[in-house]
């Protein structure tokens, strides 16, 4: 098993290298650079940008800034953010708790609400339950979570703030709480992003949960324990539903490396202080190494979610085998 | 023994008197102390250094943390007393200028350390006039000769900035820069880290002259500002200033998000754009809200055309001046208005905003108005020909460019839009297609591979703030850059088609006169004489600009008589208080 991991990880290593080869020369590629908006602006003349350039390294050519930044990186020095001037690590982190927080809530609003939901749907097919919870999931897919964040806070600015606040992170008032209530205050206040984020990624889980546990029902084995008098729940859950959960272990492991992603417009509008905001204002700014940091953080997650996802499955289902070949 | 401690005890208190002698300024406001002041922003300070800080959303902050020698008065002008208690320009026999700027006794910084003369020095010689020190470099701190100022500490509370020639923004340069705690600051400089002082990782650092102190930020969430002890002014009633015992800035991206929290009672002030004006307007007295508009912004939207585009046939149109006229005329400034601000907005003629002190009225008087018979007489004495409802150029050419903006900019984008309409009836064929901004930026000031743009840059009450867009050897030159400046630009047949038309001349000389003179009347002829000739050859083809909006909560009270882009609503915001 520690053999299979450990090459795994060293496997992911040629991958990472390509990740970044490929960003770092897109975003070089790309037009412009992050002293784009000194070069507009009056107050800048033309010998400082070309100063700001060397001291920022933008005046080498791409393949050696590259050739820089994994040197630098092996050196554990992944760079400062030209915007702020502090090192990208240091941005990134303080994003991290935010971003986590509403990650978390929704994956378990997503996942706690979608799978029970898939498995009523699909045993009590076709009956009004399952043509409701069909309704409402195709209903959460369908409209743009800006549009629904913004129709949330509509409504909660109508109630003037009571049952929900008005976005953001934290109330007017919460330095003066105590601790158990500026607890309760931020889950308040996550509420809105996490019903927004989660009730588009409702429809998913569950119509897969649906049609896999479907599938499952209809197959003889689950005939033949009927048959031998086995008790219904036992039928369901202990043979149908494990076997039936495979695609949806596969599906978390990916979601894992969306953890740290972060949701711009559903941040945007909420006015959640997560990654969203952080990369999306980068990638405008053209602050190359907090994207690459970001885009590299992510590909690990990817990597950690898959190799986290093929454990699970080999856990759950002992017809998976994990191999070194 | 017991005389003894009597004796330390009274001249510990005589030297805690003496110690705590401030010159205070004195405000003409009677308000009521306390309260919180909640703000809005679309983003907090990404650094708190105000030698590095770029955008509004940082300089902002430092704003209300940093203290300036001189502060701004509701006109946008140098006028008012701030760390400077007295301060004087004055030009000597020998032609030079003298700076002088006397503090005040018994400043001090928000963590107790007395603010002196060796600060300003510190700042000044260490920092702002190194231009490896700031992003801005130090060129706004040069003279007409390219050449920085001596600086003299004349006295405990005195100093002085001397330059060799004559130089007249001393105020407006020095005397707006924030001045640095080199108690503070002193050992990052040493150990060459002054750039990553005062950022995100070290905020609990920074101490303040200015009226509020910052307490704490919680990214993408709020900035909280506190209270200074020992600011400097106090009101007529002896109440030592701000009022405010808090300043809260809620972080709001979205727009409509901003909105929402005005209209629940959580944010106190707020800047509505001019689509949902009328809107809040109409709402206005049963929210107990007041609304008020200020004159137009000080930024500008202009279109520009490219007096040295690849295409040779192109070129000799950009330069002709009845060209540019004829789109001055066909531009309809009042639709755009109408369209894009709501009727809330001013037509602008030429490169100094009407709410500048420095505008010049007299180019409205040169008619370009909306007018295609106008526009077609131009372009009929420029030697173009109309056939067909197209039109041709001297050489039997058809008049069409490419037109671009930056994508995403939705007044831009309509403004193209319009124009490429309204040039049609001319017979001008527009191809109008935005483009990302980077990739604009790069063929504006880089390749120059562009024929007409329409872009806006940031203005100030000061039409130098422009030196760098209208000297012929600028950095922003864009639309007719000399070879020298940008050599990658040109090739050999484009290089032997350079011109400088005489108003350009002329425009370039105004811009390095302008900076020695000191007298205020030959500075208003100067700066006259420029927008005329701006204007009278639309050089740039100007559009239209927004009026300042803002609407409050009838119980705060703001001390700005009048509102207005060059001083807002929170301008003087010391003297702002709050019903309680």
């Amino acid at each position: 098993m520690l053999k299979y991991i450990l090459r795994r990880i060293i496997l992911a290593i040629p991958v990472l290298l390509g990740v970044s080869v490929v960003s770092f020369m897109i975003i070089s590629l790309a037009p412009g650079d992050f002293l784009d908006s000194y070069r507009l602006n009056p107050a800048v003349n033309a010998d400082q940008v070309k100063n700001l350039e060397k001291r920022f390294g933008l005046d080498k050519s791409p393949v050696v800034q590259y050739f820089l930044w994994i040197r630098n990186i092996l050196h554990g020095e992944w760079g400062d953010s030209f915007t702020y001037q502090i090192p990208v690590w240091d941005l990134i982190w303080r994003r991290v708790g935010a971003t986590l927080l509403l990650s978390i809530t929704t994956f378990i609003f997503t996942w706690g609400i979608g799978i029970p939901l898939g498995i009523y749907a699909a045993l009590h097919q076709y009956s009004l339950g399952d043509q409701i919870a069909a309704v409402i999931g195709f209903i959460g897919l369908s409209i743009p979570n800006f549009f629904f964040a913004l129709l949330f806070l509509f409504f909660a600015a109508k109630t003037g703030g009571k049952i929900f606040p008005v976005g953001g992170y934290i109330s007017l008032d919460y330095d003066s709480f105590p601790a158990w209530k500026k607890f309760l205050d931020i889950l308040w206040h996550v509420l809105g992003p996490m019903i927004t984020l989660g009730t588009s990624g409702l429809a998913g889980t569950m119509r897969i949960m649906r049609g896999q546990l479907l599938d499952e029902l209809k197959q003889d084995y689950v005939e033949f324990a009927r048959a031998k008098g086995m008790p219904e729940n036992v039928v369901i859950y202990k043979h149908a539903l494990r076997n039936a959960i495979n695609p949806i272990i596969t599906a978390l492991g990916f979601s894992i490396s969306g953890l740290l992603g972060g949701a711009v417009l559903t941040e945007n509008v909420f006015g959640w202080p997560g990654m969203g905001q952080l990369i999306i204002e980068a990638l405008l700014q053209q602050d190359i190494f907090v994207i690459m940091a970001d885009i590299m953080l992510v590909s690990v997650l990817l990597v950690i979610g898959n190799l986290i996802a093929d454990i699970l499955l080999a856990a759950v289902d002992p017809r998976v085998r994990l191999r070194l070949g | 023994m017991k005389k003894f401690l009597v004796l330390l005890f009274v001249l510990v208190a005589a030297l805690a008197v003496f110690a705590d002698e401030v010159d205070w300024a004195i405000e003409d406001v009677a308000g009521k102390p306390g309260g919180t002041l909640f703000l809005d922003t679309t983003s907090g300070p990404k650094t708190m250094n105000p030698a590095w800080a770029q955008e509004t959303s940082s300089t902002d902050i430092i704003g209300w943390v940093l203290d300036t020698l001189v502060h701004a008065s509701n006109k946008g002008l140098a006028e008012l007393p701030g760390l400077a208690k007295e301060f004087t320009a004055e030009v000597t026999e020998d032609g030079k200028t003298v700076y002088t700027y006397v503090l005040r006794k018994g400043l001090k910084w928000s963590d107790g350390e007395p603010l002196t003369v060796d600060d300003v020095i510190w700042s000044f010689e260490k920092i702002w006039f190194d231009e490896n020190m700031t992003a801005n470099g130090n060129a706004g701190y040069m003279d007409s000769n390219d050449e920085l100022p001596s600086i003299v500490k004349v006295d405990d509370y005195t100093v002085q900035f001397v330059y060799n020639s004559k130089f007249r923004r001393g105020h407006e340069s020095i005397g707006w820069t924030e001045i640095l705690p080199k108690h503070v600051l002193e050992p990052y400089y040493e150990e060459g880290k002054f750039q990553e002082a005062w950022s995100l990782s070290d905020l609990d650092k920074v101490v303040a002259s200015g009226p509020f102190v910052l307490k704490e930020y919680k990214e993408g969430v709020r900035v909280v500002l506190e209270k200074n002890p020992y600011y400097y002014r106090k009101d007529k009633n002896g109440v030592q200033l701000p009022y405010l015992d808090q300043i809260i800035y809620i972080i709001v991206k979205d727009l409509n998000t901003g909105r929402l929290k005005f209209e629940a009672g959580e944010t106190d002030i707020y800047s509505p754009t001019a689509e949902e004006f009328p809107e809040i307007r109409a709402m206005a007295e049963e929210k107990g809200w007041i609304v008020r508009q200020g004159g137009p912004n000080l930024g500008s939207n202009f279109v520009t055309f490219n007096f040295n585009a690849k295409d040779p046939v192109k070129r000799k149109w950009f330069r002709n001046d009845h060209f540019r006229r004829a789109v001055a005329y066909a531009i309809d400034k009042q639709t755009l208005i109408d369209v894009l601000y709501n009727g809330l907005g001013a037509p602008l003629y030429g490169p100094v905003s009407p709410s500048s002190g420095f505008y010049n009225p007299a180019i409205e008087d040169l008619g370009f108005r909306y007018s295609l018979a106008r526009a077609k007489k131009e372009l009929k004495e420029g030697g173009f020909v109309l056939k067909g409802g197209k039109l041709y150029d001297a050489d039997g050419n058809p008049v069409k460019f490419e037109l671009t903006t930056n994508a995403g900019n939705n007044v831009r984008e309509e403004i193209g839009n319009i124009i490429k309409e309204n040039l049609s009836k001319l017979g001008i064929e527009v191809n109008f297609a935005p483009m990302q901004f980077n990739a604009l930026v790069g063929k504006l000031v880089a390749t120059g591979d562009w024929e007409a743009i329409i872009i806006g840059l940031t203005g100030s009450v000061d039409p130098a703030s422009g030196w760098n867009v209208w000297r012929l050897d600028g950095g922003l030159h864009f639309w007719n850059y000399s070879p020298e400046v940008k050599p990658d630009m040109f090739d050999e047949e484009l290089k032997a088609e350079y011109v400088v038309p005489e108003y350009e001349k002329r425009i370039d000389e105004i811009m390095r006169l302008q900076v020695s003179a000191v007298d205020k009347e030959e500075l208003h002829k100067l700066f006259d004489e420029f927008q005329m000739l701006v204007a009278e050859h639309q050089v740039l083809v100007y559009t239209v600009a927004q009026n300042y909006l803002i609407a409050y909560k009838n119980t705060v009270h703001i001390y700005n008589p009048e509102p207005n882009p060059a001083a807002g609503a929170l301008w003087a915001g010391w003297n702002i208080w709050k019903d309680q």
